[in-house]
Parts: C-alpha cells; structure tokens; sequence
C-alpha cells in the first residue's frame, strides 16, 4: 500500500500570509513593534504581507512567532493571539464555524479542516459517554513554539467557544508541560481548572455542553459554507501534515510489527529520505512511533477500560516486563501509576 | 530593631576612614610649622574636598536607597577621602620614606571614577526606565497603542513579590491583610464589538478609576488580561468588602464612551476577597482566583 503524499511539510509555502501570520503583526504594530523586526528572518515584507495572495510555510510563521513573543516581551502574547484567530476570516472554512449547530459540530469541523484553521497544530478529538476531548499535536516541528501555540490554539477554541455559546464553559485543560512562572495568564485567558505535566495537551468539556444548540442564522448559509470549505481545501492541495499522515498510518499499523524500513516503502521513499524527512520536522521515527504508542494505550486504558494484560497484548507486547518499560519511557508512569492518576 | 539607613552607614564609614588617615599621618609624620604650609593649596584643597562632600549628602538626601545610589556614593565617597588626605599633607609632613601616603592620596582616584562610571551608567539607564514610565503615563491620555505601557501598574510578578512583604508585615504588626480581586465581565465582547483597541483604552480608564476609588496604602496591581488584584494592608474581611463592594460600583457607574461610537458601554465587574496572615503569597493568590471563578457569571450584557 502507498501513501499519498499530498500532505504539507514545514517548507512548503500553504499558509496565507494575510490571515493568522497577519494577526500576528496586527498586534505587535499595536505595540509599536516595527513590523520589518518582527519579519526578520522570514525573507517577507509587509507589502508581501499585505497582497492578499501571499503564501508563506510554517518554518517562515514560527520565525514570526518567535520574533513577536521576543519583541513584545509578555507573558499574554500567546494569549492575546490566540484570542483573535477563530472562526477567523479564513473564507468558508471559518463561516461553518460560524453558523455550527453546536459546539460539537463547530470541533468537528475544525480537526477536519485544521489545515486551513489551525495550520501549525493538529486538533484530534474522541468522546466518551460523558465528555468531548480534543487533544493537540505538533504537525510541523514547532520546537520552541510549541508551548506558545498550545496556548494560542487552545485558547482561540475558548474564546470561539464563548461567544458562539454566550456563556462560560467549564473547559477542563491539560497540558504536558510544567506549570508556568506565569500562571495567572491562564486563569484569566482559560480559566482555572488548567493541570500541568499531563501526558497530552487536551481541552475536554462535558457532552452537555458540546451538544447545546447555538442560535444559526440558516441552515442554507451552513450547507454553503461546508461545501465552501470542501472546495477552498481542495484547492489549497494539502489537508494534513507530513507528520499527521505519519501519525495515522502508525495508528492503523499499530498492531503490526512498524519498522523505519517498512514504514519507509509504504510512502514511496528510501529509509534515508524519511529519516531526513524525520529530521527537518525536529522529531525521529522512535519518537513518533513512541507518541502513537503511548496515545493508544492511553485510550485503551482510559476510554475503553482495558486491564494491563489486554493494553499489552493489544501493542503486541508478550512480555508484561517488557510493556511496563516500556510504558514507563513514553509516559514516565508505571501503568498502575497511570490508572491511579486518572488524566482524562 | 530599625534598618540603619544606607546615608548615616556610609558618611560614619567615611567619616572613620578620614580619621583612620589622619591618626596614620600622625602617628608617621611631623605637624609642619605654620611658616612653610602654603595657603592657597589649603583652600584649594580642602574647598575640593568640602564640595565633594557637598556632592554627597545632595545625591544621599534626593535618591531613594539602591544600586544606582550606592554605586554613585560609593564613588564619591573615594573623592572625599583621597581629597581630604591630599588636603592633610599640606599641614603634615610624611618622611620620604614611606610609601603608602602616595598610595592613599592617588589610588581612591581611580577606583571613584570607577564606581562613579559604573554607577552614571546605571543611572542613565534607570533614567531611561523612567522616561518610559513617563511617557506610558502621558499617553493614557492620548495614544492608546502600548497595552503593556499603557496600563501603568504592576504585573503578577510585582504582586507577588509585594504580597511577601506585606504579608511579612502584617505578621510582624499582627493585623489582618486582605486581598481583593476585580474582573470585568464580558471584557471579550467588548474588544469583539468594539475592537481590541478600544478594549485597551476601557482597561486603561478602569485602572484610573480603581486607583481614585483606594486608599494610599492600598496597592494595585493587573494580575493579567482584564484582571486586577488589590492588596489592602491592616483591613479586616469585612472593610475589604466594603472596600470591594465599592470598586464593583465604581465600575457599574463609570459611563465610559467608546471612542468610534460616542455611545455608552455598560460596564460591571465580579469581585472576590480573601484575607491572609499566615498563608505563603502564591496560595493566597491561588485561594483568591478559585474564589472569583466561583462567583463569576459571564453572560450577555453589553448593548450594541
């Protein structure tokens, strides 16, 4: 089986300059930054910015985004981004978002077409009887970024999710890294049931919630808009990410034996090309072999129940010694310690 | 027991060195007879070494105590010192056979202009720091362009450092201190509707309004985004509600304008309070949030 390879990489020009790249300078020429400062690096003017039809690659927006976070030098930047990139003014893809039937619907939409709504990130969701998770993976090497566009993403979803409920939602948010010097950003930009040092970066909110009907104007705009979106994806040629393919094929493989060779020849390309691949895109293939690993046990084990014997034989392990190290590598928990502590 | 401020420390000090060198040329040399001291070198002398001294107290007595000061002190306090051991040997002389008169005299020089270098340095970019405030300050009233600049309090940071001091006080002075946090509801629709430049400036207006309505030894700070925290000294629960109570309405009756539209935006405000004594800063602040999320209600209230 051969994969397609119509996926985007980190150095290919798909993001239009004019939308969430645009934001960004927005707010740091509200903050008296000069804007040629904050396109330092990225070979971009703001005329370029300014054309409309500017496309630019994520290697060249984490550029922006570092140049921004150092020159406004604050602890909200993250925050204050965030705040104004959904639904956005992406054309159709950001009307769905618009006119959603509910908050589940407006999710939903958003992991589909996050190519076009939250390029640098990607959204995944899975619910369980009572509550709507969606979880966030780095799809193009963020780096140092990473941690500014969690906050970013995760907060533009807060932010959509207010104002097209019109009401505060009880959001519960999980991040994998430690508690920040600046707490106090995210209990007033998110709120306060944030936990760090969790194994995924999540944002998870009662069925309830997810599924109360929000006022839309007509259901005609909404069948427009959604078959806007399928048309201005379509164009734009990529709809994930070199690592987001990746991602997937690992998650259907799992069950098989998935080595960097074999991996290789389903996308068409040598052992030495998909580890260069690997390598532009900051990660290796252990590590996202490992990431996939430790997402589906952590499914197994919290969404469908599984005991220890079962996750283990599940990820072809035949020896429970050999899954808890394992375990232990991907997760830094033992599989009892995971259970006791309850992530989702 | 009281702080020995940083200006009686240094003079006695300097004051103790100058007669560490007098006793030293004493004890060495001989007292000239009248005959031979040259008088204008005595005036000239001892005028340098009054004027630097002069230079010193002026510079203790108009900065408040810190770096910059005790650099710039510490400074001219080797002026004084090698200038006043220049002015003694116009009236002692120091057989040729000692070496450290020469030392005394010369090397303070060097290592003043140092510090004093150091110091200017410093100075001039703490001038720098405060011209920016300045300017942050002149443009609350006129351009509304740097959030950040424009709101002229202190971060969480700031609080918290002087949360510790304050708590640290009310310990000491066994009084309670309360903590009061205010935040504004549906501040997101407002810089949806009106733009986030607007929103900076009804932030901005906010901050002026709550510092009229506090008293001086209340301190406030923007815990972050449209959330600001007041720290009260020697209040009990019950005056920091009071005191809350009245921030809240301050806001509710501020008849703030927007600026694109002339029209009004109905304000209003949540607020929490807590009292601390023995907690550490950062749980009184952590006690405080959860509070404040527990009576905030977020709904539709601005008018279109």
């Amino acid at each position: 089986m051969r994969i397609q390879c119509n996926h985007y990489e980190r150095d290919t020009s798909f993001i239009s300059a004019h939308h969430q790249p645009a934001i960004m300078l927005d707010l740091a020429m509200s903050r008296d930054v000069n804007s040629h400062q904050l396109l330092r690096g990225t070979q971009l003017f703001l005329e370029d910015m300014l054309t409309g039809h500017q496309l630019i690659s994520p290697a060249q927006f984490f550029t922006i985004l570092a140049n921004g976070q150092q020159l406004l030098k604050a602890d909200d930047t993250s925050f204050l981004f965030g705040q104004r990139l959904l639904p956005g003014f992406y054309g159709p893809a950001s009307q769905v978002l618009n006119l959603a039937h509910n908050l589940r619907h407006a999710l939903i939409h958003l992991c589909e077409y996050h190519a076009l709504l939250t390029p640098l990130f990607t959204p995944r969701y899975f619910e369980n009887d009572r509550h709507f998770f969606i979880y966030w993976l780095d799809n193009c090497g963020a780096g140092k970024q990473q941690r500014f566009l969690i906050e970013a993403y995760m907060t533009a979803v807060t932010r959509m999710a207010a104002k097209m409920s019109h009401e505060r939602l009880p959001w519960r948010f999980n991040f994998t890294h430690a508690e920040p010097r600046y707490i106090e950003q995210y209990w007033v930009h998110l709120n306060e049931n944030v936990t760090f040092n969790q194994q995924l970066n999540m944002m998870s909110i009662p069925l309830s919630y997810a599924n109360k009907t929000w006022l839309q104007s007509s259901p005609i705009s909404l069948q427009l808009a959604t078959l806007g979106s399928k048309v201005q994806l379509g164009d734009m040629g990529w709809n994930r990410s070199f690592l987001d393919t990746l991602y997937d094929y690992l998650r259907q493989n799992i069950q098989h034996n998935l080595q960097l060779e074999s991996v290789a020849t389903a996308f068409g390309m040598s052992t030495a090309s998909l580890k260069r691949k690997l390598v532009k895109h900051n990660t290796h293939f252990q590590e996202q072999l490992d990431f996939v690993r430790k997402h589906v046990a952590l499914y197994l084990y919290q969404i469908k129940g599984y005991q220890h014997q079962e996750v283990a034989e599940y990820l072809r392990f035949n020896d429970m010694n050999n899954f808890r190290r394992a375990f232990k590598r991907w997760t830094g928990l033992t599989p009892t310690q995971l259970c006791h502590e309850k992530c989702f | 027991m009281k702080k020995i401020p940083l200006s009686v420390t240094l003079l006695s000090n300097l004051a103790l060195f100058s007669l560490c060198g007098l006793g030293l040329y004493c004890l060495v040399g001989d007292i000239k007879p009248w005959g031979i001291v040259k008088w204008l070198d005595v005036f000239a002398e001892g005028g340098t070494t009054l004027l630097a001294l002069f230079w010193l107290v002026l510079l203790m007595r108009s900065r408040p105590a810190g770096r910059v000061t005790l650099l710039l002190a510490l400074g001219l306090s080797c002026f004084v010192f090698s200038w006043w051991m220049d002015f003694l040997d116009e009236f002692i002389k120091v057989p040729g056979t000692i070496f450290w008169d020469n030392w005394l005299e010369s090397l303070p020089i060097p290592i003043g202009l140092v510090l004093l270098t150091f110091g200017i340095y410093h100075w001039h970019k703490e001038e720098l720091a405060i011209s920016a405030q300045m300017v942050k300050r002149e443009r609350v009233f006129r351009e509304h362009r740097l959030f950040d600049a424009l709101i002229p309090l202190g971060s969480a940071n700031y609080l918290r450092e002087q949360l510790k001091l304050a708590l640290k006080e009310a310990r000491i002075e066994e009084q309670p201190l309360s903590l009061v946090a205010i935040d504004i509801d549906n501040f997101s629709e407002i810089n949806l509707l009106f733009g986030h430049q607007e929103g900076d400036e009804v932030l901005q207006s906010i901050t002026q309004l709550l510092l009229l309505n506090l008293r001086g030894q209340d301190l406030l700070c923007r815990l972050a985004g449209d959330r600001f925290i007041a720290v009260l000294p020697n209040t009990n629960e019950r005056d920091a509600e009071v005191i809350a109570l009245e921030l809240k309405n301050a806001i509710t009756n501020l008849a703030y304008k927007s600026a694109l539209l002339g029209k009004r935006i109905q304000l209003s405000a949540s607020t929490a309070v807590t009292v601390g004594m023995q907690e550490e800063a950062n749980t009184l602040i952590k006690t405080l949030n959860s509070k404040l999320g527990l009576v905030k209600h977020d709904f539709m209230t601005v008018p279109i």
